[in-house]
């Protein structure tokens, strides 16, 4: 069963407004979970759950918001920012994220502005493959 | 209170309150149904002035996405504030939150339904006149006159 | 007043579902002001019985290794009110499970009606998943919960002495 990727937005969308108690037209591609939508620890898990009975894939966590390993690790953090080497591991793990954005100001804050909806409908593609 | 619209109301989180024992024990915290209750009640509140008493009943239909963010403990003072976002004769639907200062502690989104038994069963008419009697009275010791 | 609102499990099967069931009784105080003149079981009580009937299937499936508290409300509707002298069972099922949290549905039944229809999610607080800090001992699982459990699971792995 191949899905466009229109129609997996679409049911990450619906995930969110399930999980967060959105509204259809708050769910953008370029919007940030924590940011924008309001989620927090608990909803990452809710989030979680729910596109694994969604899609029928199985989604460990790390994988798709590994940032807690990354920004517990002093290797990979220093002086507020990732270092290079934090980065590296970052893209690794999340291959479905863009960084352009974060490379020109990596601070370890604004890491979960790279949770965003698109960043989320790129994995469950890549998943899907 | 600004009637039918948003009311603020607060809670003051004691030791005396006798579940805390329970709930838990060598880590009193008050139980995540409770502050939702707040805000029920609270939304009540704004309904049966709103409706000027005129229904004994008013219950929680449905409630999503209750999120606890941080616990409320003893000594704490929690902040409730609800906004209407519908208020009809027999149903309303509310936003709230709970704030113990800057301290985000829950939020909620949820609905209320408001009825008199007499509506199913009129023998019931005297209860509902009880009922009634007992909010305004419950009202008049929560809402002082500023 | 004891912050318990289960009276006892009628089924309970590991890691799956559990059937709980709770008596509702004039002796229970608050009723006596929710309302005054007629007395019904607050909303959400019934969402705490749920709690912690589905709190408990969810920390025994790890063994009580953790301390499992009330995370979410995903959603909870209401049908019927209940009163005094009233039976009620609460059927909850995990939904997902992982280390850090779980998710469960259930509904509240009295007889054949359906009373209520639940679904929650709880937070295994040991995995930090709030940065917050807790005293080492399972305060959440105590004697009192697990003396609920006994006949139906291995007593050895309950307890709060962890």
């Amino acid at each position: 069963m191949a899905m466009s990727r229109d129609d997996i937005f679409n049911q990450v969308r619906e995930v969110l407004v399930d999980a967060l108690g959105l509204d259809d037209g708050d769910v953008t591609e370029d919007a940030t979970l924590m940011g924008d939508l309001g989620a927090e620890s608990i909803d990452f898990l809710d989030i979680v759950f729910r596109l694994e009975k969604a899609f029928n894939i199985k989604v460990p966590r790390e994988e798709l918001f590994p940032a807690e390993a990354v920004m517990n690790n002093p290797e990979y953090v220093s002086g507020g920012k990732v270092t290079a080497k934090g980065l590296a591991e970052l893209k690794s793990r999340m291959p479905h994220t863009n960084f352009s954005e974060f490379e020109k100001n990596p601070d370890v804050n604004k890491i979960a502005d790279l949770f965003t909806v698109g960043a989320i409908v790129n994995f469950i593609e890549g998943k899907l493959k | 209170m600004e009637p039918g619209k948003t009311l603020t109301a607060v809670k003051s989180v004691s030791l005396a309150e006798e579940y805390l024992a329970d709930h838990f024990p060598i880590f009193p915290v008050l139980p995540g149904v409770l502050l939702l209750e707040g805000l029920i009640e609270s939304a009540s509140w704004l309904v049966r002035q709103k409706n000027n008493f005129a229904q004994s009943m008013v219950l929680l239909e449905s409630v999503r996405n209750v999120r606890y963010k941080s616990f409320a403990a003893p000594g704490m003072q929690i902040q409730y504030t609800i906004s209407v976002k519908t208020m009809e004769d027999n149903a309303s639907s509310f936003i709230g939150i709970g704030v113990c200062g800057d301290e985000e502690i829950v939020a909620a989104q949820f609905t209320l339904r408001h009825f008199n038994l007499a509506d199913e069963n009129p023998k019931m008419a005297r209860t509902d006149g009880q009922v009634v009697e007992s909010m305004k009275k419950r009202w008049k010791l929560l809402w002082q006159e500023q | 007043m004891r912050w318990i609102w289960i009276d006892k499990f009628l089924e309970f099967e590991s890691g799956k579902r559990a059937v709980a069931l709770k008596n509702v009784t004039l002796a229970e105080e608050h009723l006596h002001d929710h309302f005054p003149g007629f007395p019904i079981m607050p909303e959400c009580l019934m969402i705490e019985a749920m709690a912690q009937t589905a709190g408990i299937l969810v920390g025994e499936a790890r063994q009580f290794k953790e301390k499992v508290i009330l995370a979410k409300i995903k959603n909870a509707v209401f049908y019927h009110y209940v009163q005094p002298g009233d039976t009620i069972t609460l059927h909850a099922e995990i939904e997902s499970i992982a280390p850090e949290a779980a998710s469960t549905t259930g509904q509240i039944k009295r007889g054949d009606t359906l009373i209520a229809q639940i679904s929650m999610m709880f937070s295994h607080v040991d995995k930090n998943l709030a940065g917050k800090h807790f005293p080492e001992e399972n305060f959440v699982f105590t004697d009192m919960f697990n003396s609920l459990l006994s006949g139906f699971v291995d007593q050895k792995n309950a307890g709060g002495k962890n």
